[in-house]
């Protein structure tokens, strides 16, 4: 009795306190992280309701626009420069990623052997990726132009063609802007895939060794295995990021000609330049419900490699 | 792994690793000779060699009088460093609260956070437009600096998230048994401890801002207080292509970040592979 009478004054007197540290601990924390769920909500969350909406009225410049349903999408279908622009979009981010994998492993492979002066490869490779995206693409417009363009004046000179070769045409056009999508694009996967290859254990390959496994059996069974999550992780971010990708096309071939590399941010951006509000959302919109399912999974596996 | 390698098998793969090292660099190498070379000596006796190297482009860009390049440089840095400097600071505080502090729905706020980070600019475009007209800020640059520090920030905090995580609790809990108020082991504890977390955000920060073209292209009408992206794609839009001056522009944007990339590249190639990897 004596001991809980003793006992009693302190507890009461710690519970009151401790309950304000945690109350504390809670209102620091809504309050750090408000800003940024503020600006979230203002310039990222109520943009993307509000793009939605937009798409299902004819708003134009000035007016609140009526409602419409469906018939924005309707309206895009029907023209040919969307179906164009669907099967672009494919096309381009398709060949960007093959190649991107393709040659991303190869050179992470190759550079992920005991060569000398490690560190001035790795940086090389940065290049691309450190200069900025615009600047990029304006040099690879420099580089395809038919008068002043060092490919056609290698070309010429090598005598393997004897006319100007037009990469901006119809046929060239998407070629050429994949490969400077391409070039632009690559490091980024070569130094993740690197970045992978160091959390394979070792003793895999020393194992495998013994066991006489060629080059290509360690590639094939440790290697690709061991990026799974890696090369998964790269593929869907940049998906999501080239199929978005605006600066390349638009500073390239500006969508042309006659729409030949026309993707669905230009088409928007067009549409916004055309004031039609409405049916330039809905371009936009059009593309979400691919964005939703690669966001999904990317955000899925991100949150259980967090745990 | 090498040392193993027969002589041809040494051939190939150092021939592999030239090619490699001349598709990355001779883009650049052109891109800087065409900015030192003048219209005539580009049209009339294309080579791939610097023949006739002058400044002149250089020189006529920089020409207050000739152009408004000084003041887009100017724009650039003002809204990259805004941006920047805001966006650090909002998400090491949010990243500190997301992972040290425990209350109602922290989790959501983390999700909320990754899905913003995912959400293409394209899909935005155009409902920003509209805000951004409707609350005064059209043709301004605090406009496109609250754009830009919007976008940084959510990878900004998943990457500091990160960061903070893999810097043991009892370090800043032991600052508080000694008497330190939360803030004050956050900021005297924990943020100096994630400097190359917080470089590595910053350089990320800093380089989208200074490359982005276009919200730049949307939000800003007026010719002087256009951003260097923005100033050089209206340099591209004629039907003739004045491309030593284009070049030299080019070449004038891409110095500031490369020079940043290359001064913190151990810690952005880090946080880059946390980014992609790890996260």
């Amino acid at each position: 009795m004596t001991q809980e009478v003793i006992r009693s004054p302190q507890m009461e007197q710690a519970k009151p306190s401790r309950m304000t540290l945690r109350q504390s601990e809670r209102l620091t924390g809504y309050l750090l992280v408000a800003p940024v769920i503020a600006c979230i909500i203002a310039l990222i969350v109520f943009p993307f309701f509000y793009a939605i909406s937009i798409s299902f009225t004819d708003k134009m410049v000035g007016t609140e626009g009526n409602f419409v349903g469906l018939e924005n999408f309707g309206y895009l279908l029907r023209q040919s420069r969307f179906t164009e622009t669907i099967r672009n979009t494919i096309v381009l981010v398709t060949s960007v990623q093959l190649l991107k994998l393709v040659f991303g492993m190869g050179i992470a492979v190759l550079l992920n052997q005991e060569v000398r002066g490690k560190n001035i490869w790795r940086g090389l490779i940065l290049l691309p990726w450190a200069m900025p995206a615009f600047v990029a693409f304006i040099t690879w417009k420099l580089l395809f132009a038919a008068q002043g363009g060092a490919i056609n004046m290698i070309l010429l000179g090598t005598g393997l063609t004897t006319t100007h070769v037009d990469f901006m045409s119809k046929e060239l056009a998407m070629p050429s802007v994949i490969i400077a999508s391409f070039w632009r694009g690559f490091p980024f996967w070569v130094i993740s895939f690197l970045a992978g290859m160091q959390n394979i254990p070792q003793e895999r390959y020393e194992a495998a060794a013994l066991d006489g496994a060629s080059a290509w059996g360690r590639f094939r069974y440790i290697t690709l295995p061991g990026l799974r999550h890696v090369i998964l992780v790269v593929v869907l971010l940049s998906t999501i990021a080239t199929t978005n990708s605006f600066e390349a096309i638009w500073l390239i071939t500006g969508g042309g000609p006659s729409n030949a590399t026309m993707t669905f941010p230009v088409l928007a951006y067009y549409g916004l330049q055309s004031l039609r509000i409405g049916e330039a959302a809905a371009v936009s919109v059009s593309l979400l419900p691919v964005f939703a399912v690669l966001a999904f999974i990317v955000a899925v596996l991100l949150q259980r490699q967090e745990d | 792994m090498l040392t193993r390698l027969t002589l041809q098998q040494k051939i190939l793969y150092y021939s592999l690793l030239t090619i490699l090292a001349l598709i990355i660099l001779f883009p650049i190498y052109y891109m800087v000779i065409i900015s030192l070379k003048l219209p005539k000596d580009i049209y009339r006796t294309p080579s791939l060699l610097p023949i006739n190297a002058t400044t002149q482009n250089y020189v006529d860009l920089f020409d207050p009088d000739k152009g408004n390049f000084l003041l887009n440089i100017r724009n650039s840095f003002i809204v990259a460093g805004s941006a920047t400097f805001v966006s650090v600071l909002f998400s090491s505080m949010a990243a500190y609260s997301l992972v040290r502090l425990r209350y109602l729905y922290r989790d959501w706020f983390g999700r909320l956070i990754l899905l913003a980070y995912l959400t293409p600019g394209s899909v935005l475009f155009i409902p920003l437009s509209v805000i951004i007209a409707r609350l005064q800020l059209g043709n301004t640059l605090h406009g496109l600096i609250f754009v830009y520090l919007t976008f940084s920030t959510p990878l900004s905090t998943w990457l500091l998230m990160g960061y903070f995580k893999s810097i043991p609790v009892d370090l800043d809990e032991q600052a508080m048994v000694d008497g330190a108020t939360r803030i004050q082991a956050f900021f005297q504890i924990l943020l100096p401890l994630s400097a190359p977390g917080l470089i590595a955000v910053s350089v990320f920060a800093f380089t989208g801002a200074w490359n982005e073209l276009l919200f730049g292209l949307l939000f800003v009408t007026s010719p002087d207080l256009r951003t260097v992206p923005v100033a050089i794609s209206y340099l591209i839009t004629g039907d003739v292509f004045r491309w030593g001056l284009i070049m030299a522009a080019s070449v004038s944007a891409a110095v500031p970040v490369m020079i940043l990339y290359y001064m913190a590249q151990r810690f952005v190639v880090k946080g880059l592979s946390a980014g992609a990897v790890k996260m």
